[in-house]
């Protein structure tokens, strides 16, 4: 038995005709970091909000380490929130606002002190004790925030976008910053955010949500390499979309023609000839040479040819956009330094045939 | 100077265009406030004979004020009234004013509204309705004698008749003045003492009531002031026993003309009313208020 663990059981909330939540079941295990991602209105923060105890599920059962707590309100569930507005107490001082959970426990001075201690450290905010939060940055907000989430050590950590309001720069530091606290304390975390990037970073485990329900719930690795559908796929990570429809099939693969050329592409289950897909290859998954039109597939590979458009200079890496003949656009994601090519130029965009994700139906 | 001249002007130098705008309150308050009140201290130190001042100077006045019972009673009386009717409309006034400001919706600003529906008529008016109420022949002793019961005594012309008519002209401040404290309040913050632990009674004496102190103490003062210096209700509705300082004040200045000595009770009621708001003003600390628009 598993103590501070999370389960839900087909959690479902109304708010009259909508369906914020649907029949979600959710099981987090000890530890663990775990991102609730989706776009607003995917009913990410109600669900949030229906395991801190503010909002009540129509159906279903919340546990918290296998007490059900469904019926409990807020002040009797041990767990901590971060919001993304901070909302941290105006009128008390940084370390008033951290230690209020322990003072609402009752828990003796020296307790509170040593815990303060510890937290401050831990958080990095020592020498803040006395300020105000109108008299500290966003980022010490935040951490300050974060503080009075963890210092009662709840059974559960839920994050609602905490780092949305934070500039680009703070926003991935305290990336890694929240990773750190979630691996030292080994408390499940709970991140709710419609930021890919973050919720990559950070996370061990991701469902991706949508419409209240889950669209798939899994691996970090194993959502991004092999989304289950098209929404997943357009969600996480940056990928071309495709949208043909097939003209043969050959074993697990599909034969399509897009884009001046005939690409070979995965089958989705139980599409047929002449059905049509929608296909998904990320950026990164493209590589791109200059030279000029090769014949199609000498090797196993797709390759399309057009020329190159523009080349989106990122640093790390480079976005170079393919004009195909066909009018269509192609990104390719490389590090700039390895390709040659300059605008203008007629280049070849190749990938493994096979790769990348495809799904039956181009309506989504 | 025309429009264009003082924009010009305005422009060369922009403390003249403030003080401009400005100089026609100041000259009002100067005129209109500073000058009698300032009339009523010197009068304070003169001698009332015949419905005559003379500029005797002496501290006769305050002598009198100080050593004649009668007047300390007034006082205190008032003192006393004042103090429970302001707890009285702080009872009353927060729940109503955090009713509206939560969950009064899109009627929140035609409840605030109603709350000036007394303004409508005079004072002396919803003071004689009162009387239909409580007095003698009221609605409520007359239903009680209807159904065989005696009279409530208590209602008909005491101090406590007095009391409950100051209530209901002042609670209207009381909860106006909460509740724009309150609309400013976020309540998101509740939700974060819930999880953070704190049950509902706790949440409010560690975050609803100290962020909205200001207000609260605003709507006091508001209350308190005007109670004490009160003339009108305990001469509607309170009987022999219950004359106020305020009353007693207003007959000086009229049947018996004794101006000098009515200047001093203003005297004395002025400061009064300044001490209790020294009393309360130590206890407004902006940043413990979450008081927020001062640069620091």
């Amino acid at each position: 038995m598993s103590t501070g663990t999370l389960q839900l059981q087909a959690v479902t909330r109304r708010f009259g005709s909508v369906t914020a939540v649907n029949k979600i079941d959710l099981e987090i295990k000890q530890g663990e970091f775990f991102a609730l991602l989706g776009p607003s209105g995917s009913g990410k923060t109600t669900l949030l909000r229906i395991i801190a105890g503010l909002e009540r599920p129509d159906e279903g059962r919340v546990l918290i380490g296998a007490r059900d707590v469904t019926d409990l309100p807020p002040y009797r569930r041990n767990v901590g929130m971060v919001f993304q507005n901070f909302l941290l107490f105006p009128h008390k001082t940084a370390a008033e606002n951290i230690v209020f959970p322990l003072r609402m426990q009752n828990a003796p001075k020296a307790r509170r002190d040593e815990q303060l201690k510890w937290v401050m450290s831990l958080l990095r905010l020592e020498g803040l004790e006395d300020r105000y939060p109108n008299e500290l940055s966003g980022g010490q907000q935040q951490r300050v925030a974060l503080a009075r989430g963890l210092i009662a050590r709840p059974a559960l950590l839920l994050l609602d976008e905490p780092l949305a309001n934070l500039d680009r720069e703070l926003r991935s530091e305290m990336e890694i910053e929240i990773r750190r606290y979630q691996k030292e304390l080994q408390i499940p975390f709970i991140y709710v955010t419609h930021n890919q990037e973050e919720a990559l970073t950070m996370s061990d485990r991701i469902a991706v949500m949508r419409n209240g329900r889950f669209e798939q719930s899994g691996a970090k690795t194993e959502i991004y390499t092999n989304p289950a559908s098209a929404f997943v796929a357009t969600f996480v990570g940056h990928a071309n979309r495709i949208d043909a429809s097939i003209l043969a099939i050959e074993g697990e693969l599909a034969r399509i023609e897009w884009g001046g050329g005939i690409l070979l592409v995965p089958r989705p289950r139980e599409a047929n000839r002449g059905a049509s897909i929608c296909y998904f290859i990320k950026h990164e998954d493209l590589e791109i040479e200059g030279g000029a039109a090769i014949a199609p597939q000498r090797d196993g590979a797709n390759r399309l040819t057009g020329v190159l458009r523009d080349i989106i200079f990122k640093g790390q890496t480079a976005n170079y956009i393919v004009k195909l003949p066909t009018g269509d656009d192609l990104i390719v994601s490389g590090t700039p330094r390895a390709a040659t090519v300059r605008p203008n130029d007629r280049v070849v965009v190749r990938w493994p045939a096979g790769s990348g994700s495809c799904f039956a139906g181009s309506n989504q | 100077m025309n429009g264009m001249s003082l924009r010009a002007a305005a422009r060369r130098r922009p403390g003249l265009l403030f003080a401009a705008l400005v100089a026609p309150g100041a000259v009002f308050i100067t005129i209109g406030l500073l000058l009698p009140l300032l009339s009523i201290v010197v009068f304070s130190f003169w001698r009332t004979e015949s419905y005559e001042l003379y500029a005797d100077w002496s501290l006769n006045n305050y002598f009198t004020l100080l050593s004649e019972a009668a007047y300390r009673i007034f006082f205190l009386r008032s003192l006393v009234t004042a103090v429970l009717v302001t707890l009285v409309c702080l009872i009353c006034g927060w729940p109503v004013a955090y009713v509206i400001a939560r969950y009064g919706g899109r009627y929140r600003l035609l409840l605030v509204l109603l709350l000036a529906a007394p303004f409508f008529t005079g004072i002396i008016l919803r003071i004689a309705a009162l009387q239909a109420l409580l007095g003698p022949i009221g609605l409520i002793n007359m239903a009680l004698s209807i159904i065989g019961l005696n009279p409530i005594e208590a209602l008909m012309y005491t101090q406590l008749a007095s009391g409950l008519g100051l209530v209901y002209l002042f609670v209207p401040f009381m909860v106006t003045a909460i509740y724009l404290s309150l609309v400013n309040f976020n309540f998101e913050l509740l939700e974060v003492a819930k999880i953070n632990g704190a049950r509902p009674w706790r949440a409010f004496v560690e975050i609803t009531w100290p962020l909205n102190w200001i207000g609260t103490a605003i709507g006091m003062i508001l209350v308190f002031i005007p109670c004490l210096a009160n003339a009108v209700t305990p001469r509607f509705l309170g009987g022999p026993n219950a004359t106020s300082f305020g009353m007693s004040l207003s007959q000086q200045f009229g049947e018996t003309g004794t101006w000098a000595l009515g200047s001093a009770m203003g005297v004395f009621l002025f400061l009064a009313s300044l001490l209790a708001i020294l009393c309360i003003a130590p206890t407004i600390h902006l940043k413990r208020s979450g008081f927020t628009g001062m640069a620091l």
